[in-house]
């Protein structure tokens, strides 16, 4: 059945090979145009060359400005000639060219005679053509009789009306809102178009008005409409009048529901799938609900027409996700499409096949997988892998022929991101389910043995190095990492150095032998694999006597880099070569938050009324340089955090003030940025009065004062607190901006001599637990938790009252804390009734900390909440306890 | 008219039909369309519209066929003018008569247009319409006001006309009729 179709569709394609414009010239072609100027017009030569003009066009051409507006005028003569097939052409033409030529607007008397014309053609086209050209002054002069087209008796000027008035819409709402009632009656047009054009139009003008789209979706369900296309239209306005309304608390009844099922026994199979579509899309949707739809899209599984099969198996694959066992009726008609011709739909079975099958079927299922991968595309392929890897987390006593399923297919040919997926799937298969980590280990190792990607190649062998030691028996590893040494490039013999060593530091029977190998690697050609080599031989304490490896030398073989690589790169771009070595440890490590809104170009603010304060650049390095340059405050040891500017004023107001709490070890410093937005002032003086009678462990040590503070152009003025080391004390500050005012000319720019002392009061700074908080992440949380211990960990549970949802509540905890979410957690699935949000930081005197949040949001939106700290000192796990017990 | 000569003119446009291109200008209000329908149905209404861009029409005249290129006159428009103005056999310039606050503007527009090189030696008709109303300017003080008489490079020609009355329309007819065979 669909082989002729296919066929066809080659024909096409040889001719289209051959069309008669190929090669065609934009200038020879505009050189042609002149024809149109000629006194007898030919109709069918200019006919031609209007189809060249539009066919370059059409293959990205681009006209200039001037050619366009020539070529367009040329055109506009074409008005003289009766021939309709050559008008028709000038409407395209026009319509082609009205956003490139100059002055249009010239053809609308024509066009406005054309709309009047007897001839109906003209009619739809020219009011096509001209509200394509039109403005807002025109179109008040034209809607009159676009009124009139859109109730016209032909079928085609009305639609070319109501076509024209969504487009018109955009830009001239107020005008085509006026025409509601002639659209309502073209809703009730005998004419199938017109009613699919009439209802899309109408819903458009009512589309803000939630009452008014609710009306037109009640009245026209009870009605008759008679278009198919206008019956899709209504059932997407329906559900989402759905979408917006609530559930019938009494009978479970959801309105229009019977509307939608009714549609589904329309005779037009579009109609149905709509419904159908829509029917599955509810939200909340019960087993009750779905079971009609599920069986219509189950009959067009079994179709004839590839079109409708396909549409059936995408529906039910998205219905899979939520509600498998609805579509468990459909597997044996969904196994059937594994073998189908066209790809994707059998793709798309496959897929849902695996989402919805029994432990029972895998085996079966696989087998016919096996048969049909190498027919399709490395990125449906990808599809079924991802699909294999969540049905082999769901069934683990299957994940045997699974991984031989993976294995065999790694063998195969396939392009990076396809095998990258397996890859993937393998690790993640290794890590979840302890019994296949040994076969998996093997299928990987034999896939390095001849593996054209490098990253891949890497990729495996770190992951080799964590996980084979841990095997029954590692050294049967060995013999595959040490031919990377051997056969592969400088990258891959760099990472299998470092695998071999970690072999090393973990199994101490291997270790003389490991010692042999890295030895033989140091005669190596490319010095990244010497260095690793003589590196890890030296750590090992390379003399050759079997010795217990100490746990520095573990901790730095397998510990992760804990400092921001971003943060990295810009600390070693500004070490400056000195006798002074890099040290690692003054890298910063706080994870940079989006760009501040501060950096803005200098200048372009208008009068700096509103606008945020800028202050110099606010990243870390940036603040610790400004800091570490003031001599009052080098003594104050290294910057553990610096906070996101407070503003401290309202905006729009004469003074603008924000600040940032800088936090070292045994002082906090206070920078105010201030802004002067007043052109007659000059601040000078400026400092800032800090009350801190509410914030009892901190006293006053510093106050920087700031000379002077003219218009527009930001200062600032730093106040520095002294408080007990190492903790982390909290309070209040109330701050009082002081400074002496002096009048400026502003024509001269010039200030006064005598100044005025003036106040200006402040809102009111805290300092919290979050600010001795570091937002460093971690790669691994999961590694990381375990390799914590729960020497240290804390575990109680708190109730958080009402909230909104549950990710409001994972924000203001996150907040609260100050800590950084790890793996993505912070994002909270819609609908999901609890979530676990996985945090890390490092909290005052460089301690690490990990948190786990466990939330849980009952029907009356009471949210739960366990909070388990794990950290390197229990005294900060009781801490963290405290800051969420107090918050 | 006898038969005899009826089908004498019969027989003259099988063998001389003849076709001229006109372009129609002038300033807003003073005309133009009304004209175009008087010449060609000679049917004469109060209530126009502005011209938005141009309007074409075909007007057959004994064996001539004359294709008018009416154009608006609002200023938006007058910079395309030339470009319908291009190869004609005439142009055919109306000014209102009885608006005499305006008649600065149309002579400048009228002598711009004219200075184009593209439309050098296309003779040049003016025509002072609405002489029905009262204070209409006479032909000598039309021409005078509008200063044909410097032009030197073309053939000019001026009639006064009514659209309203048909006044002198026939002359216009006849005249341009015989510049379609001079012409070609």
């Amino acid at each position: 059945m669909a082989q002729p179709l296919v066929k066809k569709d080659d024909d096409r394609d040889d001719e289209a090979e051959y069309s008669p414009f190929l090669g065609i010239e934009k200038g020879a072609v505009l050189q042609e145009a002149r024809v149109f100027n000629d006194p007898q017009l030919d109709a069918r030569r200019c006919s031609q060359v209007i189809t060249k003009l539009l066919y370059l066009l059409n293959q990205g051409e681009t006209f200039t400005k001037v050619e366009a507006t020539e070529v367009f005028f040329a055109v506009t003569k074409l008005f003289q000639s009766r021939d309709i097939g050559l008008r028709r052409m000038v409407y395209l033409m026009i319509k082609e060219l009205s956003p490139s030529a100059d002055e249009v607007i010239i053809v609308t008397s024509s066009l406005m005679k054309d709309m009047n014309s007897k001839t109906d053609m003209y009619r739809a086209n020219a009011i096509r053509v001209l509200c394509r050209i039109t403005d807002g002054t025109l179109l008040t002069q034209i809607e009159r009789y676009l009124k009139q087209a859109i109730v016209d008796k032909n079928p085609v000027v009305a639609s070319a009306a109501l076509v024209s008035g969504i487009h018109l819409l955009q830009t001239n709402p107020e005008i085509v809102k006026r025409w509601s009632n002639e659209v309502q009656e073209a809703v009730q047009s005998r004419a199938a178009l017109v009613q699919f054009h009439a209802l899309a139009l109408l819903h458009q003008i009512r589309q803000n008005d939630r009452l008014a789209v609710s009306k037109l979706v009640t009245s026209l369900t009870r009605g008759t409409v008679r278009s198919p296309l206008a019956q899709c239209l209504l059932i997407r306005y329906t559900s989402q009048v759905i979408r917006e309304s609530p559930v019938n608390a009494q009978t479970g009844d959801r309105p229009f529901y019977d509307f939608l099922e009714g549609c589904l026994r329309h005779k037009a199979e579009m109609v149905i799938f709509e419904a159908a579509r829509a029917i599955t899309e509810l939200s909340g949707v019960t087993s009750r609900e779905l079971t009609p739809a599920i069986t219509v899209l189950q009959l067009f599984l079994s179709s004839s027409k590839p079109v409708l099969r396909f549409a059936a198996v995408r529906t039910l694959n998205k219905v899979a996700m939520t509600h498998p066992m609805a579509v468990t009726n459909c597997n044996i008609d969904m196994e059937s499409l594994i073998s189908d011709q066209n790809r994707s739909i059998a793709t798309l079975a496959i897929t849902t096949l695996l989402k919805t099958g029994n432990e029972s079927s895998v085996d079966r299922l696989m087998k016919q997988i096996t048969n049909f991968m190498s027919d399709i595309a490395d990125e449906f392929k990808i599809v079924v892998v991802e699909a294999i890897r969540s049905l082999c987390l769901k069934f683990p006593l299957k994940y045997r022929s699974l991984m031989n399923f993976l294995s065999n297919i790694l063998r195969e040919e396939g392009g990076f991101e396809y095998k990258k997926a397996i890859v993937d799937s393998i690790v993640i298969l290794i890590r979840d389910i302890p019994d296949a980590k040994e076969g998996g280990l093997l299928h990987l190792c034999e896939f390095i043995e001849d593996c054209e990607f490098t990253y891949l190649s890497t990729q495996i062998l770190h992951f080799l190095g964590i996980e084979g030691p841990k095997t029954s028996d590692p050294s049967k590893y060995i013999r595959y990492i040490y031919n990377r040494v051997h056969l592969e490039n400088a990258t891959v013999r760099a990472s299998a150095v470092s695998t071999l060593a970690k072999f090393g530091a973990m199994v101490d029977s291997l270790k003389p032998r490991i010692f042999v190998l890295l030895r033989r690697c140091l005669f190596d050609s490319d010095d990244e694999v010497r260095d690793r080599a003589t590196l890890y031989i030296n750590t090992l304490g390379g003399d050759g006597l079997v010795v217990e490896t100490d746990k520095d030398t573990k901790d730095f073989l397998f510990g992760s880099l804990d400092v921001p690589l971003v943060n990295l790169e810009t600390s070693l771009k500004n070490y400056e070569p000195s006798e002074e070595p890099f040290d690692i440890n003054a890298v910063p490590r706080e994870v940079k938050s989006q760009p501040l809104a501060e950096k803005k170009a200098p200048g372009k603010k208008p009068t700096g009324l509103g606008a945020a304060p800028s202050g110099p650049p606010s990243t870390v390095d940036a603040y610790e340089r400004l800091l570490s340059s003031i001599s009052e405050f080098a003594n104050f040891g290294q910057l553990f955090k610096s906070s996101a500017p407070v503003e401290l004023t309202e905006a729009e107001t004469e003074y603008a003030v924000n600040v940032v709490k800088h936090i070292f070890n045994r002082h906090v410093v206070f920078q105010y940025n201030c802004t002067n937005t007043i052109p007659e002032q000059l601040l000078e003086n400026v400092s800032v009065l800090v009350d801190a009678s509410e914030a009892e462990e901190f006293s006053e040590v510093v106050s920087k004062v700031l000379r002077s503070l003219p218009y527009d152009s930001p200062g600032q003025t730093f106040v520095a607190f002294e408080k007990p080391e190492g903790v982390p004390a909290v309070g209040k500050f109330s701050n009082m901006l002081r400074f002496i005012v002096k009048e400026v000319d502003p024509t001269t720019g010039e200030a006064d001599d005598d100044g005025v002392e003036d106040e200006y009061q402040l809102e009111d700074l805290e300092v919290v637990a979050a600010d001795y908080m570091q937002k460093v992440g971690v790669s691994n949380f999961r590694n990381a938790w375990e390799s914590m211990g729960p020497d240290c960990e804390r575990v109680d549970e708190y109730g958080l009252g009402p909230r909104e949802s549950l990710t409001e509540a994972v924000s203001a905890v996150s907040n609260l804390l100050g800590m950084q979410p790890c793996e993505g957690t912070e994002v909270v699935p819609s609908n999901s009734r609890s979530h676990t949000c996985l945090l890390s930081g490092v909290y005052i005197g460089n301690l690490k900390v990990l948190v786990r949040l466990q939330f849980g949001i009952d029907g009356s939106k009471e949210v739960a909440m366990k909070l388990a700290v794990r950290s390197e000192d229990e005294t900060i796990s009781d801490a963290i306890h405290e800051i969420v017990a107090s918050g | 008219m006898g038969l005899w000569e009826a089908f004498l003119n019969w027989l003259r446009s099988l063998f001389f039909k003849q076709e001229m291109a006109l372009s129609l200008i002038g300033l807003q209000n003073a005309g133009k369309t009304s004209l175009v329908n008087v010449i060609a149905t000679g049917g004469y209404s109060e209530d126009m519209i502005p011209t938005v861009g141009f309007n074409m029409r075909k007007v057959t005249k004994g064996n001539v066929t004359i294709k008018l290129w009416d154009l608006g006159g609002q200023p938006r428009f007058r910079s395309m003018w030339e470009r319908y103005c291009r190869a004609v056999s005439a142009i055919v310039y109306v000014v209102d008569a009885a608006d005499p606050e305006n008649l600065n503007i149309s002579k400048s527009e009228l002598h711009d247009l004219l200075s184009k090189p593209s439309l050098s030696g296309i003779p040049l008709l003016v025509l002072g319409n609405k002489i029905d109303k009262p204070g209409a300017l006479s032909k000598q003080a039309l021409t005078e006001q509008m200063g044909l008489k410097s032009i030197a490079d073309r053939e000019v020609c001026c009639f006064m006309i009514s659209c309203k009355n048909s006044t002198n329309i026939d002359s216009v007819i006849d005249w341009l009729v015989k510049h379609s065979k001079s012409k070609s």
